[in-house]
C-alpha cells in the first residue's frame, strides 16, 4: 500500500520524461552503439508502460489530478507546463505506451535483413523515443499551448520516421507531403487556440471549458470559428477528407512506424483533441454537425478507396482513414466514450494488422503487392491467424473488440443524428467488412503463388507482439459491459456517467451487414461466384476514378504547380527586381551617380573656387536685397 | 556752370586708372599688361594727390611703380612663356565677367544707399602723420617691418634650389 | 567738387575689374597683377574716408596709416607670391593655372 501511496497520478509526467531523456541519450551515440540505443529506448518505454499501471491505480483510488509549474509570465498571462491526469488521458497513456513498446520490440527484428542491421538502427530508436515523448506529452497536456507544442513535435517525429530511409526519393517526398499537409491544419489549430485565448485570457483547457459554459462566456461566433479551426488541425493530423492525402504516401516509412504512428497514436491525436474539447464542441452545434459529416464522408470515401488498392499497406492506410472518420462521426454524435473506445480497439487491431503485414513483407523481401501473395496462412501460421483476428475485429465481427466499439458508435449516431447518418454509416460497415475480407482472403487464403516459395514465419521477436495484440483485440471489447455498479461500461467510464445500453435491432443489423460484407468478399475473392475483374471491366470508368484516388492527388499537384509555384516565381522576381535591383542596388546606384556628378565641382582649379566664392557673395547679397524689399 | 578743375583732373586720373586696369585684365600681351599696371598705379597716385594725400602718393609711386612692377617684370622674365604675346583667357571668363559686374553693382548699391557726413577734402599734416605712426601706431609699424623681414627671408628660402645650401 | 562718392565708385570699379582679372586670367603672374589692382582699390577707398569724412584728426589719420600698412603688406605678399610662382614654374614648367589641378576629383 505504501508503494502505491507515493506513486500515483503525480508521477504521470515521468513517463514522457523517460522517453525524452532516452532520446537525448540515444541520439548522440546512435552511430557508435546502435544496439545500446535500441535497448535504452525499449527500456524507457517499458518503464513508461509499467508506470502507467501505477498511475491507473492512483487514478482509480484517488481520482483525477492536475499538476503544473509556472514557466513564463508575460503581462497578465502566465504560461505553464502542466499535466492533467484523468480517465481520458490515462486511457491514451495506456494505449500509447503499450503499442509503442510492442512496436519497438518488433522493430528489433524488422530492421534486420538477412542478419544485417539497417544502418540507421540507432537513429530509428532515437526518433521512436522522441515521438513517444511527444505523443505522451500531448495526451497529458493541460493547456492548449503545451498541447500545441507537443502536437508539432509529434508531427516532427512522424516526418523523421516516414522519411527514415531518406535516400529514397519517394520516402523523402512522402515525409514532406505529410508534414506540409498537416501543417495546413496546424495553422488552423493555432489560430483557433489564439482565438480562444483572446476570448478567455487563458490557455488552460478546463478553464476555457468552464468559461465557455457560462451563459455569456464566449461569443457564439468566436466559439464557432475557433472550434472549427481547431477541428481543421484535427482533420490534418487524423487524415480526414481532404487532408487524408498524406497518409497513404506515409506508407513509405518502415511498417512498424506505420503501425505505431499511422494506426494507433499520431492519427489518434486529432480524435483525442476533439474529444478533450468536446464540451466546447457541444456548445457549437453547427461545428459538431460539420465534424460528424466530415467523419461520415471520410468513413465511406476511404472505404471505397480501400477496396481497390493493390498494395497491402495502402489498403490498411485507407482503412485507417476510414475508421478515423468513424471516430469523428462518433464524436460528432456526442459519443465521447464510444469514440475513444473505438480508438483503443482500432489502435490495437490496426497495429496488429500493420505488424502482420510487416511480417508478411519481411518474409517476402518487402513485397507489397497483394496479388503476388496467396495462401500464406500455411507458411506463416501465427501471422496469418492473428491477422485474421485483427481484420475480423475491424470488420465488426462478434465477439471481437471492433464489434463492440462499432456498435456503441452506431448507437450514438442513431440517437443523436439525422437518420441519413445511420443509413450511410451502415453502408460504411458493409464496405469495411468487404475490404477486410478481400485482403485476408487474397493474401492468406487461396492458392499459393510462385513467389511465395521462400516465405517463412517471422522470428519470435516479431510474432510475440502479434500474439499479444491479437489477445487484446479479442478481449478489449468486453470492457464495454457494466460489471459493477461503479463501472458503467467503458464508455460510461470515460464520460463519467451513463451506462451500457443495447439496442438489439441495431446490433443485429450491423452484425448482419458485417457478415454480409464478409460473405460478399468470400464470394468474390474465394468462391469465384462474383468476378471482381469482370466488374472492373464493366464499370471501367468508376474503377479508373477510384483507383486514381479520385484524382485528388493530381488536383493538389496541379494547384501547387499552377498557383503556388507561380506565386513563388512572382515573389522571387519581385524580390529580385523591386527590392534588390531597385531598392537596395538602386539607392546605392543613385548615391554613386550623384556623387559622380557632384564631385565635378572639385575641378582643382582655383579660379573655379574663386568664382564660387565671389559668386556666392553676390548671390547672397541679391537674396538679401530681395528679401529686404 | 563752371566745372571744377579738380573734378576734371579727377576724371582724367580715374580714366587713366580704369583704362590701365582694363588693360591688365584684357590684353593679350603680357608685357603690355605689366605696363598697363604701371599706368594704373600712376593714376591712383594722381587720385591721391587730388585729395591732398601727398605722402601717400609718393609712397605709391615709389613702391608700386618702382618696386612692384619691376619685380613683376622679373617674374615674367623668369617664367618664360612661349606665346607671351598671345595670351588667351580660359573658357569660363563670361561667368567671371558676370560675377564682377554683379560685385560692382553690389558695391555701388552699398555706396549709394549709405550716407556719411562729409566735408571738404582735407589733408593731414605730414608731421602729424609721422608722429602718429611712431607713437600710436608704433607697434603695428614694427610688426609691419617684421612682416617685410619674413617675406624677404621666406622668398629667398622658397626660391632656393635644393642643391645650394650655405 | 570731388565727392566721397566719386572716390568710392572709382574704388568699386577698380575692385570689380581686379576681380575679373583674378578669375579670368590664365597666367599666374597676371593674376598677381590683378590682385595688386584690388589692393589699390582698397587704398583709394581708405584715402577717401581719410579725406572726406568728418572725424577728428586722430581718427582721420587712421585712414592714411592703414594705407601705409596695406602697401607694405602688399609688397611683402608680392615677394612671397613671386617666390611661389617661381617654384611652381620650376616644378611644372608652366604658370598656367589651368594646368595646376592636382586637387582635382
Amino acid at each position: 500500500m505504501s508503494l502505491t501511496d507515493s506513486l500515483g497520478t503525480n508521477w504521470a509526467w515521468v513517463i514522457p520524461a523517460l522517453c525524452a531523456s532516452a532520446f537525448f541519450i540515444i541520439f548522440p551515440i546512435r552511430r557508435l552503439v546502435p544496439r545500446i540505443g535500441a535497448a535504452v529506448s525499449i527500456l524507457a518505454i517499458l518503464l513508461g508502460f509499467a508506470l502507467f499501471w501505477f498511475v491507473l491505480v492512483g487514478l482509480l483510488s484517488d481520482g483525477p489530478g492536475a499538476y503544473s509549474i509556472n514557466w513564463l509570465t508575460v503581462g497578465d498571462t502566465t504560461l505553464k507546463w502542466g499535466i492533467v491526469v484523468d480517465r481520458l488521458s490515462v486511457t491514451m497513456l495506456g494505449l500509447v505506451t503499450f503499442v509503442a513498446l510492442l512496436v519497438q520490440v518488433y522493430s528489433l527484428a524488422y530492421l534486420t535483413h538477412h542478419g544485417e542491421r539497417d544502418p540507421g538502427f540507432g537513429r530509428y530508436f532515437a526518433f521512436h523515443s522522441l515521438f513517444a515523448a511527444a505523443m505522451l506529452t500531448l495526451v497529458l497536456a493541460d493547456n492548449l499551448l503545451f498541447l500545441y507544442i507537443a502536437w508539432e513535435l509529434v508531427g516532427l517525429g512522424s516526418y523523421l520516421l516516414i522519411g527514415f530511409w531518406h535516400e529514397r526519393r519517394s520516402a523523402a517526398e512522402a515525409a514532406k507531403k505529410a508534414f506540409v499537409t498537416t501543417r495546413i491544419g496546424d495553422v488552423g489549430l493555432f489560430i483557433g487556440i489564439i482565438m480562444l485565448f483572446k476570448a478567455t485570457g487563458t490557455f488552460d483547457i478546463s478553464t476555457i471549458i468552464h468559461v465557455a459554459s457560462q451563459p455569456d462566456g464566449i461569443n457564439q461566433a468566436t466559439l464557432n470559428i475557433s472550434v472549427f479551426l481547431i477541428f481543421l488541425g484535427a482533420m490534418g493530423k487524423s487524415a480526414q477528407f481532404p487532408f487524408h492525402v498524406w497518409l497513404p504516401d506515409a506508407m513509405e516509412g518502415p511498417t512498424p512506424v506505420s503501425a505505431l504512428i499511422h494506426a494507433a497514436t499520431m492519427v489518434a491525436a486529432g480524435v483525442y483533441l476533439v474529444a478533450r474539447l468536446l464540451p466546447l464542441y457541444e456548445l457549437a452545434p453547427t461545428v459538431l454537425l460539420i465534424v460528424a459529416s466530415v467523419g461520415l464522408f471520410t468513413f465511406i470515401f476511404a472505404g471505397t478507396l480501400a477496396l481497390v488498392m493493390n498494395d497491402i499497406k495502402r489498403v490498411l492506410a485507407y482503412s485507417t482513414i476510414s475508421h478515423l472518420g468513424l471516430m469523428m462521426l462518433a464524436l460528432g454524435a456526442g459519443g465521447l466514450g464510444a469514440a475513444i473506445f473505438h480508438l483503443v480497439a482500432h489502435g490495437v487491431s490496426k497495429a496488429l494488422l500493420f505488424l502482420g503485414a510487416g511480417s508478411v513483407m519481411h518474409s517476402m523481401n518487402d513485397e507489397t503487392d497483394m496479388w503476388k501473395m496467396g495462401g500464406l496462412r500455411r507458411r506463416l501460421p501465427i501471422t496469418g491467424w492473428t491477422f485474421v483476428i485483427g481484420a475480423a475485429s475491424l470488420a465488426g465481427i462478434i465477439p471481437l473488440a471492433g464489434f463492440f466499439s462499432k456498435d456503441e458508435i452506431l448507437l450514438h449516431v442513431l440517437d443523436h443524428l439525422n437518420p441519413v447518418f445511420i443509413v450511410l454509416a451502415l453502408l460504411g460497415v458493409v464496405l469495411s467488412a468487404l475490404y477486410m475480407a478481400r485482403i485476408v482472403l487474397v493474401v492468406f487464403f487461396g492458392p499459393p503463388k510462385i513467389e511465395n516459395e521462400s516465405a517463412h514465419e517471422s522470428p519470435l521477436v516479431m510474432t510475440l507482439p502479434l500474439i499479444l495484440l491479437a489477445f487484446f483485440a479479442a478481449t478489449v471489447g468486453f470492457l464495454a459491459f457494466n460489471y459493477t455498479n461503479d463501472y458503467p461500461g467503458f464508455g460510461g467510464f470515460l464520460e463519467g456517467h451513463g451506462e451500457f445500453k443495447l439496442t438489439i435491432w441495431l446490433t443485429v443489423a450491423s452484425l448482419a451487414l458485417a457478415v454480409g460484407g464478409v460473405t460478399l468478399g468470400w464470394m468474390t475473392y474465394r468462391g469465384g461466384t462474383i468476378s471482381h475483374r469482370r466488374l472492373a471491366e464493366r464499370y471501367a470508368w468508376i474503377h479508373k476514378l477510384v483507383i486514381n484516388k479520385y484524382y485528388l492527388d493530381d488536383a493538389i499537384q496541379w494547384t501547387i504547380d499552377k498557383l503556388v509555384l507561380t506565386f513563388g516565381r512572382f515573389v522571387g522576381v519581385f524580390d529580385r527586381v523591386v527590392i534588390n535591383d531597385t531598392g537596395a542596388d538602386g539607392s546605392a546606384y543613385t548615391v554613386w551617380l550623384s556623387a559622380m556628378k557632384v564631385r565635378l565641382v572639385q575641378t582643382g582649379r582655383f579660379y573655379n573656387y574663386g568664382m564660387l566664392m565671389a559668386g556666392g557673395v553676390v548671390g547672397l547679397a541679391l537674396v538679401w536685397w530681395i528679401v529686404q524689399t | 556752370m563752371m566745372v571744377e578743375p579738380s573734378l576734371v583732373l579727377f576724371y582724367v586720373a580715374s580714366a587713366i586708372t580704369l583704362g590701365g586696369a582694363l588693360g591688365v585684365v584684357m590684353t593679350r600681351n603680357i608685357v603690355y599688361a605689366s605696363f598697363a599696371l604701371l599706368a594704373a598705379m600712376m593714376g591712383v597716385a594722381g587720385v591721391f594727390l587730388l585729395v591732398f594725400a601727398e605722402f601717400l602718393a609718393l609712397v605709391q609711386i615709389l613702391i608700386y611703380g618702382g618696386a612692384v612692377v619691376i619685380v613683376l617684370l622679373f617674374a615674367l622674365m623668369l617664367t618664360r612663356l612661349e606665346d607671351f604675346q598671345n595670351l588667351t583667357d580660359h573658357r569660363q571668363w563670361p561667368i567671371a565677367a558676370v560675377i564682377s559686374i554683379g560685385l560692382f553693382a553690389l558695391l555701388v548699391t552699398a555706396i549709394v544707399t549709405t550716407s556719411v557726413r562729409t566735408t571738404e577734402p582735407q589733408s593731414i599734416d605730414f608731421e602729424t602723420l609721422g608722429e602718429i605712426l611712431f607713437t600710436q601706431w608704433a607697434i603695428p609699424f614694427e610688426v609691419a617691418s617684421l612682416v617685410l623681414l619674413v617675406a624677404l627671408i621666406g622668398s629667398i628660402v622658397l626660391v632656393r634650389t635644393d642643391g645650394d645650401r650655405d | 567738387m570731388i565727392e566721397l562718392a566719386h572716390l568710392q565708385i572709382l574704388s568699386a570699379g577698380l575692385f570689380a575689374i581686379g576681380t575679373y582679372g583674378v578669375l579670368a586670367r590664365r597666367s599666374a603672374v597676371l593674376i598677381l597683377m590683378s590682385i595688386e589692382l584690388m589692393l589699390n582699390a582698397v587704398n583709394i577707398n581708405l584715402i577717401g574716408y581719410a579725406a572726406f569724412v568728418d572725424f577728428d584728426e586722430a581718427t582721420r589719420s587712421f585712414g592714411q596709416v592703414l594705407v601705409i600698412f596695406v602697401i607694405t603688406i602688399a609688397a611683402a605678399e608680392l615677394a612671397l607670391a613671386i617666390a611661389i610662382i617661381l617654384r611652381l614654374y620650376r616644378n611644372r614648367s608652366t604658370v598656367n593655372v589651368d594646368e595646376i589641378d592636382l586637387m582635382k576629383w
